[in-house]
């Protein structure tokens, strides 16, 4: 064999690698949110964009120039990455705002039904399903200051279903019903549930046999990929109060054995994947930390919702590197190709950001945020925060998340391919931009 | 010499001129309700307007925002122009017009936190302006300063209430720190009874309490968020 012939079969090898690093939630089960290909620095045009009954909060991974992901009309879809045009769709009996997992021709994928399935990549026929002890959202008397501060109300911010990691013949992925599941990803039989205290929406992540993942316990635990067993657990911060600064919501990501997370109680916490010892914490001024952080080159990447700021900070030490006053909540995380940073705003903008500076290059507003039905938005795009949060009472604030859903916000987190940015939109829509 | 008819018809020319300003003015006084043609929603506006002293005095009331009798600000009536704005986190500027009679109307723009839309109020009756509560002032052992503690989160706030008794009524310097030194802007004191009550709108904070045995036994509240709070004389 030739030199010339090796060079092509390595980076074949590196390319059906890369493909691989996009067919699950962050890219692969580390969750280090980096993907290989060229990043456009400039917006030119919206390639397609792919309709669907209901906003699309998952999103999409892909594999073999298909577009895997799932809707809050309740359908898993599977689209042309080149055209834009369905190939099959799957009904289930509930939205479906999580990001599927892709392996041995399999699309494997969580609803609010309760029900976990694995569908026929290739024709969407399914192979199994597997009911859960059933969904929820994490609940709270008084949560967040909302009043009867005496009835449970189930948090509308909680908007994300577990993302499942596929591994070593095993499924793995949280549940409303507090438990983390393993699945053989072939039949769907349990092999081990692991019970935490309440709702696991987090999205495990794996590393060296290991899973990580955090639950609305206030607990980020490690268990036994193969055995289900606890290895160590690390607390995070309460709030009896009004439980608003508690709970992992965020995915982990391993890299070179620290785990980073976000909480809800506004740190990123950076922890021994051995022991679990806390490394540092980066304090957010009592804003959450829903984005999954994006690691690479000894730096971690990560916004937050209501202060709105995108960090960097040092893998090791956690020091601030760059930060940048954003528009608005972030909960999208951030994907890292190249030298551009993608992240989702929930004003209804994605973002392209310098890798080295956090400067914007490029945003792309959708229509809808456009159109700011209601003055959702303020003229420069901020949340109107006295239109929308002005009553503490009953449903009030329920329904005002609901207007700001409404306004086409981008929870999912982008995916980049070939160059194409692809993304989903509480409007409905998948883009494909380039 | 002018002819009588000339003094007639000059007399004549100032009492239209004195009356026409008075006309312009009543025809502006009232109570006016409409809308503001937000995008895919019409959001109600009531707007009182009135003289008073010679100045021109106003509230308005949004009921789909939880806006009830905020003052008006800066209200500027050069007739047919009728100007004015809410303060504070809403953030409102009205640019109205009277339209000419039958009409009866304002119309013009309402502007909210950068946003722009075209309004338009009907006259529908007098005026019924809320004026904002004064602080009442308050007794003469609480003037001077208290201190307490309470926790939040895991986390200690210190609380400073200062209060002097002036002609006006009583003020008050709001503290509160905890990871960062927050001065606390206050709109009203009052006391009624033994019950002092300190309020800071624009933050939402509130102290509530009672003088017992030398000491101020309350409440501070945040929204819906409520801790007990004792305030000690400070040293």
């Amino acid at each position: 064999m030739n030199i010339s012939k090796i060079v092509v079969l390595l980076a074949t090898l590196c390319a059906a690698r890369a493909m691989d690093a996009q067919s699950m939630f962050r890219g692969d089960a580390i969750h280090a949110g980096t993907y290989a290909g060229p990043a456009p620095r400039q917006f030119h045009r919206v390639k397609w964009k792919f309709p669907t009954g209901d906003r699309v909060i998952s999103s999409p991974v892909f594999k073999d120039n298909v577009i895997y992901f799932g809707g809050d009309d309740g359908n898993v879809y599977a689209v042309d990455a080149a055209t834009g045009r369905q190939i099959w769709k799957r009904a289930t009996n509930g939205p479906m705002p999580a990001t599927p997992a892709v392996a041995n021709g399999t699309v494997y994928i969580g609803s609010y039904d309760g029900k976990f399935y694995a569908f026929n990549a290739q024709t969407g026929a399914l192979r199994w399903k597997f009911a859960t002890n059933g969904e929820r959202r994490f609940e709270a008397k008084g949560l967040h200051g909302m009043q009867p501060k005496d009835q449970t109300i189930a948090d509308p911010f909680d908007i994300f279903l577990s993302s499942p990691v596929v591994a070593n013949g095993a499924v793995y992925f949280g549940s409303g019903d507090g438990n983390l599941y393993a699945l053989d990803s072939a039949t769907g039989d349990l092999r081990w549930k692991f019970k935490t205290g309440d709702v696991v929406h987090a999205s495990p992540a794996l590393a060296d046999g290991v899973l990580f993942f955090g639950s609305w316990d206030s607990y980020f635990y490690a268990v036994d990929a193969s055995t289900g067993k606890e290895k160590w657990r690390f607390h995070g911060g309460e709030d009896p109060m009004i439980h608003n600064q508690v709970g992992f919501q965020s995915s982990p990501a391993v890299v070179n054995g620290t785990v980073y997370t976000g909480c809800r109680d506004s740190n990123l916490y950076a922890l021994d994947a051995a022991t679990g010892k806390e490394k540092w914490r980066f304090f957010n001024d009592l804003s959450w930390v829903i984005t999954s952080p994006a690691v690479t080159d000894g730096k971690v990447f990560f916004a937050t919702s209501d202060s709105s700021l995108y960090h960097v900070v040092d893998a090791s030490t956690g020091k601030p590197i760059v930060h940048q006053q954003g528009k608005a909540f972030m909960f999208s995380s951030p994907a890292i190709v190249s030298d551009v940073v993608f992240i989702g705003v929930l004003n209804g903008t994605l973002e392209a950001r310098d890798l080295k500076t956090g400067d914007l290059l490029w945003d792309f507003q959708v229509e809808k945020s456009k159109r700011n039905s209601g003055w959702v938005l303020t003229g420069d795009r901020k949340f109107n925060v006295p239109f929308l949060f002005h009553s503490n009472w009953r449903e009030a604030p329920l329904v005002a998340t609901d207007q700001q859903i409404g306004i086409g916000g981008i929870y999912s987190s982008p995916l980049v391919v070939n160059g194409v940015v692809y993304f989903g939109s509480a409007d409905g829509f998948l883009y494909a931009l380039e | 010499m002018p002819t009588t008819s000339a003094v007639l018809r000059l007399i004549a020319m100032l009492i239209v001129a004195t009356v026409l300003p008075s006309r312009a003015e009543d025809a502006i006084s009232g109570r006016w309700v409409g809308t503001a043609r937000v995008p895919d929603e019409e959001l109600t506006v009531v707007v009182d307007l009135a003289q008073q002293n010679g100045a021109w005095v106003g509230s308005i009331i949004i009921p789909g925002l939880g806006v009830k009798g905020i003052p008006l600000t800066d209200i500027k009536v050069e007739s047919p122009d009728v100007k004015f704005a809410v303060k504070g986190s809403l953030g409102i500027q009205m640019n109205l017009q009277l339209l000419p009679p039958p009409e009866n109307k304002l119309a013009g723009n309402f502007e909210q936190a950068g946003n722009h839309a075209p309004a338009t109020l009907q006259k529908t009756g007098p005026p019924q302006v809320e004026y904002p509560p004064r602080s009442t002032p308050v007794a003469k052992e609480l003037e001077g300063e208290w201190k307490g503690d309470y926790e939040m989160l895991g986390n200690t706030r210190h609380v400073s209430i200062k209060f002097a008794n002036h002609p006006g009524g009583a003020t008050a310097d709001f503290v509160i720190v905890g990871r960062k030194h927050n001065v606390l802007p206050v709109d009203l004191i009052t006391q009624e009874g033994d019950l002092v009550t300190v309020e800071s709108h624009d933050i939402g904070f509130t102290f509530e309490g009672r003088l017992r045995e030398g000491n101020l036994t309350g409440a501070i509240r945040q929204g819906a968020i409520e801790t007990p709070l004792v305030l000690l004389r400070a040293k």
